[in-house]
């Protein structure tokens, strides 16, 4: 053990966070299971104790089966990473790491009844002071209805100064932030489930680096973590412990945005939830809650009441010309569920080459958006 | 002791004439053929040997040599058995060199010295530069369709010995019964429902616009394209006889008494490769699907499960309407003019693709669409989707209108194509577009927007006024195209990679 006293002295400096940093960094190492490694032992030791590759009977309470597994894998993890080196790229890439002890640490998560130990931030870490957040979240396969109500929420909430919270997901998270950048006003709060380096979904790397200029990046995976299964209910409890209001806006039968939900109602944080179609498969978990007694978004003012905050946020001008004859009569055969041209000519009593025509007119004046040749109605 | 034979041999899809040398001469026995044969091509020796000797003809135990001249050609397939054999028998003495003067010979031989059928023979009789030919009784309804070639046959090496001798006259060939083409296309009144999919095949038919039907199992994307050929009208004379042609050089019996008339379809599995597609693959190269559809439609069903490297050979094709193959033996020139039809599904978990309904990951979607290159998407003038009928309309009694009616406004819409001096608007170029379809005011301008929202490419731009204008033709409009038809054509054209828009109007 003599040739590694130099670099224990050295690492013996090394403040708890970096020690956290590489603990983080373990595989399958997540807030519980790092809770009870720290359970009467400083960072350092629990390093040490991971080091050894001898099982813990703490963890082996909070694991349950497999664990000298578990411990062999650590060992072997911990053995190929060196804390100082990890700890310096951290802080070359310019990520505040927060514990859980720091002043820095946002105070809504200091109640939380599974806090994170650490979080790693890109941005403003002011931003999360604002005096209301309300988290927007749902599914990634969104209609373009749900993209819509998404957006419309994201701005006008930012513009009445309440921050959003959302996951920077695909679909309704991606435009809740887009209608937040778009308005101005309150900075954004994403949460991720990736490092801090690792984009990811990669097609949302623009919002990404617009979210972290205009307001601020959490996670809870150290650097170079790529996406894991686990991690993403993982994160969503966090965006619920962020959010004084959660808002879903589409959600299938299953999926991570009921996880939020869950996470929401065990913080007693107000749930709120939009209505859809009972046609839309992807409205189908939102109306669902409203049945078992979610409380429903039917406008704005429904999350400004739920925040205890009153006002109106008005529409947009509509400027869009009003379609005659024939044209309104397809807008309205068409409904609010995407629809094709085949079962459109089904519904309206127009010969093929004028209903084309019609839905072509319909979608050139902004009445109609085209998705991969599915019609939406455009509100 | 020299000989020289007629034949011809089979290159891609066109013969080219062949004299076939045949050289005896003392030494040690010896049997070589030189000039570019293949390997089927050189096991004529075993057969022609064998042949010759079953017939009870003579096998001269002494060195030949057997050149397939122009040398630079490569000689493929067993159509120069009989030559050889005849050469031999000419060299050998056993006939007389007079009596195969201005005779072509065309023909594979079994070891009893029978006379068999080889691939092509309607474009090698063709090429021959002799105005007699003789083939086997399997060939001679195509060789007969060369006019004014005269076409002997007879069943074995024998009887020709005795015909060429003097001995005995040709036998006659019997000819064949002419029979009435009566290949039955199914019928468009078959489909229920559906009126956009079935306008979308009329307009393909009418312009030969390439069509892409999107829609979930089930929806009946190949019922409807089944039915496109029977909109299809008959195939004119040359056409007939250059898809006759391409048919026989694949190996395909022509129909009973004549050529094909009615435009071919083909449907290869998407399991097909790049030279199954396209052509070549073998010394002979045979012709692709896309040139054995040439003249009418090439299907292909699933067009998600093609290897993209297959889909995107078929692109050059498309657009020239001939494929060139060019392998180290040499390069040939195909006739490849379709009307091209697929069919996928929007996702590969096989529902609707309706945006937020399907299980499908956004990223497993577009992987699954992005198999198809943008550049081969743009090819389709007609994209549309297609849904699965109501149950109404399945069980509804009444038929949807017939081809033959549907058929009768294709042929009209064709006529005014020919008047322009194609065979379909799709072949207009953008000088005779200009003149056969000029732009209304605000059809030009409404272009314009679409051409700046960045919804059009500039072939696109073209494309949407072809079928503008063939709309036009087949509802009898007339007159600058107006915008109506313009958005129409827009809205005939689907855009399944087109991404969620993110804008509020």
């Amino acid at each position: 053990m003599a040739s590694t006293d130099g670099v224990v002295a050295s690492m013996s400096e090394l403040p708890d966070a970096a020690w956290l940093t590489s603990l983080l960094g373990l595989p399958a190492m997540g807030p519980r299971r790092l809770g009870a490694l720290l359970d009467g032992r400083s960072p350092p030791e629990a390093w040490t104790a991971v080091r050894s590759g001898r099982p813990l009977p703490e963890v082996a309470d909070v694991v349950g089966g497999r664990v000298g597994a578990l411990f062999a894998e650590w060992a072997k993890a911990a053995g190929d990473i060196d804390p100082a080196v990890v700890w310096a790229a951290t802080r070359a890439a310019g990520v505040e790491v927060v514990t859980l002890g720091d002043a820095a640490y946002p105070r809504c998560l200091l109640t939380d009844p599974e806090p994170a130990p650490v979080l790693f931030a890109l941005g403003r870490l002011d931003a999360v002071a604002v005096p209301s957040r309300v988290a927007i979240v749902g599914t990634r396969r969104c209609t373009r209805y749900g993209r819509d109500v998404a957006m419309e929420l994201g701005g006008a909430l930012a513009e009445a100064g309440v921050a959003v919270v959302s996951g920077l997901a695909l679909g309704i998270d991606g435009a809740a932030h887009t209608g937040a950048l778009a308005a101005g006003g309150a900075p954004p709060i994403g949460v991720v489930a990736t490092g801090l380096d690792i984009v990811y979904p990669a097609a949302n790397r623009r919002l990404w680096n617009r979210v972290a200029e205009a307001g601020v990046l959490f996670t809870e995976a150290p650097l170079g973590t790529g996406p894991r299964g686990w991690r993403f209910p993982s994160r969503n409890r966090i965006i619920a412990g962020f959010a004084d209001v959660v808002v879903v806006v589409e959600s299938h039968t299953s999926g991570g945005s009921l996880y939020t939900v869950e996470a929401a109602l065990d913080r007693n944080r107000p749930v709120l939830a939009v209505p859809g179609p009972i046609h839309s498969p992807a409205s189908r978990g939102t109306n669902h809650l409203l049945a078992e007694g979610c409380v429903p978004l039917c406008g704005i003012d429904d999350v400004l009441t739920a925040l205890g905050l009153v006002g109106s946020a008005p529409l947009p001008d509509d400027r869009r010309t009003t379609p005659d004859g024939s044209d309104l009569g397809v807008l309205d055969a068409a409904g609010w569920s995407p629809t094709t041209l085949d079962a459109l000519a089904r519904r309206v009593d127009l010969a093929p080459v004028d209903l084309a025509s019609s839905v072509a007119r319909l979608v050139r004046t902004g009445w109609f958006d085209e998705e991969r040749g599915f019609y939406q109605r455009v509100r | 002791m020299l000989a020289t034979v007629h034949a011809a041999t089979l290159l891609g899809v066109r013969g080219h004439p062949v004299r076939v040398e045949v050289h005896v001469d003392n030494g040690l026995p010896a049997f070589n053929v030189v000039g570019l044969p293949d390997a089927s091509c050189k096991e004529a020796r075993d057969r022609v040997r064998a042949a010759l000797v079953s017939s009870g003809l003579a096998w001269p135990s002494r060195r030949i040599t057997v050149n397939l001249a122009p040398t630079g050609v490569p000689k493929a397939g067993a159509v120069l058995d009989l030559p050889m054999a005849v050469g031999l028998l000419v060299a050998c003495g056993a006939v007389e060199p007079d009596s195969i003067e201005g005779i072509a010979f065309l023909g594979e031989l079994g070891l009893d010295g029978s006379l068999r059928p080889i691939p092509g023979a309607l474009p090698l009789v063709d090429a021959v530069e002799v105005g007699v030919v003789v083939v086997a009784p399997g060939n001679v309804v195509e060789a007969r369709l060369v006019t004014p070639t005269v076409v002997h046959t007879v069943a074995d090496l024998r009887s020709l010995v005795l015909a060429l001798r003097g001995d005995e006259p040709w036998p006659e060939a019997g000819s064949p019964t002419p029979e009435a083409y009566t290949f039955e296309e199914p019928d468009l009144a078959d489909v229920r429902g559906q009126r956009m999919a079935r306008f979308a095949i009329e307009v393909a038919a009418a312009g030969a616009h390439h069509l892409l039907l999107i829609g979930p199992p089930g929806a009946g994307k190949s019922m409807l394209a089944r039915r496109l050929p029977g909109l299809l009208p008959d195939l004119t004379g040359d056409q007939a006889l250059e898809v006759s042609r391409i048919r026989s050089a694949a190996g395909e019996a022509l129909p009973t008494g004549g050529l094909f008339r009615r435009p071919p379809w083909r449907s290869p599995h998407h399991g097909a490769s790049a030279a199954a597609l396209v052509g070549g693959g073998s010394a002979a190269m045979r012709p692709g699907e896309i040139s054995l559809a040439h003249g009418g439609v090439l299907f292909l069903d699933e067009l998600g499960e093609f290897a993209p490297k297959v889909l995107d050979a078929l692109r050059q094709p498309l657009e020239d309407g001939t494929v060139q193959i060019s392998r180290v033996a040499g390069s040939a020139d195909y006739p490849a003019r379709v009307l091209l039809v697929a069919a996928m599904n929007p996702c590969p978990c096989g529902g609707s693709g309706a945006p937020g309904g399907c299980r499908c990951p956004e990223h497993v979607r577009l992987k699954y669409l992005r198999r198809v290159s943008g550049p081969l998407l743009d090819r389709f003038d007609l994209r549309i989707d297609v849904d699965r009928p109501e149950p109404v309309e399945l069980l509804d009694g009444s038929d949807g209108e017939p081809s033959s009616t549907v058929a009768a406004r294709v042929a009209e819409a064709r006529e005014l194509a020919r008047s322009r001096g194609v065979a379909a608007n799709v072949e207009l170029d953008a000088p005779a577009l200009a003149t056969a379809a000029p732009l209304s005011h605000e059809a030009t301008r409404l272009l314009e927007a679409t051409l700046h929202a960045g919804r059009l490419s500039a072939r696109g731009l073209h494309r949407v006024r072809t079928v503008a204008l063939t709309i036009a033709d087949l509802t009898g409009r007339e007159g600058p195209i107006g915008p109506d038809l313009i958005d129409t054509a827009l809205g005939l054209r689907i855009d399944p990679f087109r991404p969620a828009g993110h804008g509020i109007h």
